[in-house]
């Protein structure tokens, strides 16, 4: 653990440092645990700090009324969601979830029922925290579904939150001319006035999946900014499934890996989605020598994994190249995780972390190439919210801008594209275009 | 003799109705090529290809991707009117409803942003708003273009857009009469939400230009049901920062002066003359020669580094400098009266510790510094 975080830690929050078991309400939030998710093939492992996962049972607290409904993914996101909630009592434990097949369904269709999961984490100064969520699998790719997340107490009563789409990704072996699209933000923290415009910009785009890039908020162990971040993000997040990297101001906390439903280890792992390869990397980690050790391990097995992917994208928080005068490049990154990104030929590399927009011209090997080909571009996007910082340029600099930003990233079989706006709606002039054989 | 010829015609009839689905494919990789040039003239090339594409009959899985990438390119290229009637063909085709969706997504947000007949105003306004965000060039041509702009088109729905990329940009060449004429515009002008998000960010820039009681007022008028409460909230603990900070800089200053003419008082009192101190004064005593070459190479060091610290480290320097040559003139005037007591040495070794401190916070407030070390504090260090 680095000292900043050991002394925050230290300072706020008696749940990220080992050792005793919390205690709270009666109840002992021991170090996490595993559930198996039925019909999905997979475990949910809550992290030190949360109670174990454990199935709803029947009963209501004083306002059982869902909130901060969103979407996660775990398995394969062709044929699985993970849906997540609380409600506003933070003490209901009563969880399930109604859907069907097709948009838009009134409730009375929503036939089909799976019973939800709870665990509850301590916030620091706060309530506990009581985290819902339902896991669908087996459902058909390229599909839109409705559904709404709620329960049912002993009595009968029910309460649930209002009816939602979602739409699963495409299969793109019977689908050729799959169209999907990424809707890319970062460090929101602190800024939710920005935060909610560029949601509703975003959802204006209608994306299938968000890349989230990290520093969601302030302080990832207390909780009142996340409660701005889920408020406000509710009407996109519960249509369209999260991937997020963890940032530095998430500080590993116990809140960011409870409320964001992840696969693995939530911290290195990859998705796929349409033609698109996604490995995310946490460079944030607990314990710095990590990075080039484990953290890399892991994540050179993802992508030597998905070498055969169409396209390749890497999602960290913190940027290898970055010509903003507050941050700037990573040395420490590029000697981690720079090998990796050339010699499997990532496309695309997603940041944040410097608050404003950046996108680098073609690199392998630090050196900047005449085309795309085989040749990986670094986007620098952190402008959702927090303060901005100055932009600057670098011999690897395309073009940046100070603003408050976000992207949508179009892939196709045969091309990807890149396409980002400023807080405000106009366009951004410069995004990023590829094709491919 | 009739089997071949029978194969014969079969190989024939096969290649003249090739499969138009491979032919689409084939066709849509083409133009997707030339769609990535970045070059205007090989875009609209691109554009064309689509809508050629899209205009094929039959009708195969590639059509109605053809008109969306149409859409999307023209409306990247802020050919509004282009973009609409591809968009209106995906609608018409209707075959694969995510495309459907995100084409009638596509168009509401055109037509949100006027429709045709703010097509021009609109291609005008992201020009105008990419020169004044994108480039490092004098962006006070096109400040004052869209400016014009937005007054003649006061209707245009995204008025409210412009007015705040007018208020930042003014704020950034540091005209701030007019930057704060436009945040009030925008505040007060904009759709609810986004005159609210406007009001948010005047009161952020008037912190920021120091109009604290200013601030003050408009983050009072802040609807607080339309704007992010955590927003508005750290508005307003910067601004309430921003308070403590000028009290406690207003408070150092002074101290800096009496501390400084008092020093020079005493040293008066010691030498006799203000005229015997001016002689004193103007021969720097041995800490001077001390600390000079250490405070010019320091600034050296710092200068390839970031540039807010650098600034910070030549600032440091002078005041250390300063506070020197008035410590080492006065110690030398007292010691030219009488030998120094222990005492008073301690208690001039304390005073100029706490006038170094004092100047070091100065220069680092000055400098801008103080919200870096502060976000330094609480979100730990960046890793390098
Ligand atoms: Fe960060």
């Amino acid at each position: 653990m680095r000292p900043a975080t050991l002394l925050l830690c230290l300072a706020l929050a008696p749940a990220c440092v080992k050792g005793n078991p919390i205690e709270l309400d009666g109840d002992l939030l021991t170090e996490g645990g595993t559930l198996r998710i039925d019909g999905c093939g997979y475990d949910l492992t809550t992290r030190y700090g949360a109670e174990a996962p454990r199935p709803g049972t029947a009963v209501f607290g004083p306002d059982p009324t869902p909130r901060h409904v969103h979407l996660g993914i775990m398995g394969d996101p062709k044929t699985s969601v993970v849906a997540q909630w609380r409600t506003k009592d933070d003490k209901t434990l009563a969880s399930e979830i109604r859907y069907a097949k097709g948009a838009s369904l009134p409730a009375a269709d929503l036939v089909e029922e799976k019973a939800g999961i709870v665990f509850a984490y301590r916030s620091t100064g706060a309530e506990e925290i009581r985290v819902h969520q339902a896991h669908l699998c087996g459902l058909e790719p390229g599909t839109s579904y409705s559904y709404q997340v709620g329960g049912t107490d002993l009595d009968g009563a029910k309460s649930y939150s209002p009816v939602y789409t979602f739409r699963t990704a495409p299969d793109t072996v019977a689908h050729p001319d799959s169209e999907v699209v990424f809707g890319f933000v970062g460090d929101s923290r602190g800024g939710y006035d920005v935060w909610q415009l560029l949601i509703d910009e975003l959802s204006d785009r209608q994306p299938d999946l968000i890349l989230f890039s990290g520093d969601a908020v302030t302080i990832g162990l207390t909780q009142y900014e996340w409660e701005e971040f889920f408020d406000r993000a509710e009407p996109l997040f519960a249509r369209v499934p999260l991937v997020s990297a963890h940032g530095n101001h998430e500080v590993n906390a116990v809140n960011y890996f409870s409320q964001i439903a992840l696969p693995g280890d939530q911290e290195n792992f990859g998705v796929d989605y349409g033609f698109a390869h996604i490995t995310v990397g946490n460079d944030t980690p607990d314990d710095i020598s990590k990075l080039a050790g484990e953290f890399k391990d892991k994540i050179a097995a993802d992508m030597a994994k998905s070498n055969s992917a169409r396209w390749k994208l890497f999602m960290h928080h913190q940027p290898m190249f970055s010509a903003s005068t507050r941050h700037g490049p990573s040395q420490t990154l590029q000697d981690a995780w720079l090998p990796l990104v050339d010699q499997y030929k990532i496309d695309l590399v997603l940041n944040g972390h410097d608050h404003d927009y950046e996108i680098s011209r073609p690199m392998i090997n630090k050196q900047v190439q005449a085309t795309n080909d085989n040749a990986t571009v670094f986007v620098v996007a952190g402008g959702a919210g927090a303060e901005l910082y100055d932009n600057g340029s670098d011999y690897w600099t395309l073009y940046s801008e100070k603003t408050y930003n976000a992207a949508v990233i179009r892939v196709r079989r045969d091309q990807m594209t890149m396409e980002a706006f400023r807080h405000d709606g106009t366009q951004i002039p410069q995004g990023f275009s590829k094709s491919k054989p | 003799m009739t089997r071949l010829a029978v194969a014969l015609l079969v190989l024939v009839a096969r290649i003249a109705s090739a499969d138009p689905e491979a032919d689409a494919d084939a066709a849509f990789k083409r133009a997707g090529q030339l769609a990535v040039s970045g070059d205007p003239a090989t875009v609209n090339t691109a554009i064309a290809a689509y809508e050629q594409l899209g205009s094929a009959r039959p009708i195969t899985r590639w059509t109605d991707d053809a008109w969306a990438e149409a859409a999307r390119l023209a409306e990247f290229s802020r050919d509004y009117a282009r973009a609409r009637r591809a968009l209106e063909q995906v609608l018409e085709i209707g075959t694969d409803d995510r495309l459907v969706a995100r084409a009638r997504a596509a168009l509401a947000r055109i037509e949100e942003e006027g429709g045709p007949a703010f097509d021009a105003v609109r291609a005008e306004h992201e020009r105008l708003a990419s020169e004044i965000y994108g480039t490092d060039d004098d962006p006070t041509a096109a400040l004052t273009a869209l400016g014009a702009l937005v007054e003649q088109n006061p209707t245009y729905p995204r008025a409210n857009a412009a007015r705040l990329a007018l208020a930042l940009g003014w704020e950034a060449e540091g005209d701030r009469g007019e930057a704060m004429r436009w945040f009030r515009a925008a505040a007060e002008a904009g759709r609810r939400e986004r005159g609210q998000h406007a009001r948010l960010e005047y009161v952020r820039a008037l912190t920021r230009a120091a109009d604290l009681a200013e601030a003050e007022t408009e983050l009072a008028a802040l609807d607080p049901t339309l704007v992010d409460s955590a927003g508005a909230r750290q508005a307003a603990e910067k601004l309430e920062t921003a308070y403590q900070r000028r009290r406690l800089r207003i408070g150092l200053g002074i101290a800096l002066l009496v501390i400084g003419i008092g020093a020079l008082a005493l040293a008066r009192r010691d030498l006799g003359s203000w005229r015997a101190l001016g002689a004193k004064l103007i021969r720097p005593p041995i800490e001077v020669w001390f600390l000079l070459p250490l405070a010019l190479l320091l600034s050296l060091v710092a200068l390839p580094g970031n540039p807010l610290i650098a600034r910070a480290v030549r600032w440091i320097g002078v005041a250390g400098v300063v506070i020197a040559w008035l410590s080492g003139t006065t110690l030398e005037a007292a010691r030219a009266k009488a030998p120094v007591s222990a005492r008073r040495a301690l208690t001039h070794g304390l005073v100029v510790v706490g006038c170094v401190a004092a100047a070091v916070y100065l220069v680092v407030a000055y400098v801008g510094l103080l919200d870096l070390l502060e976000e330094t504090w609480r979100g730990g260090p960046a890793m390098d």
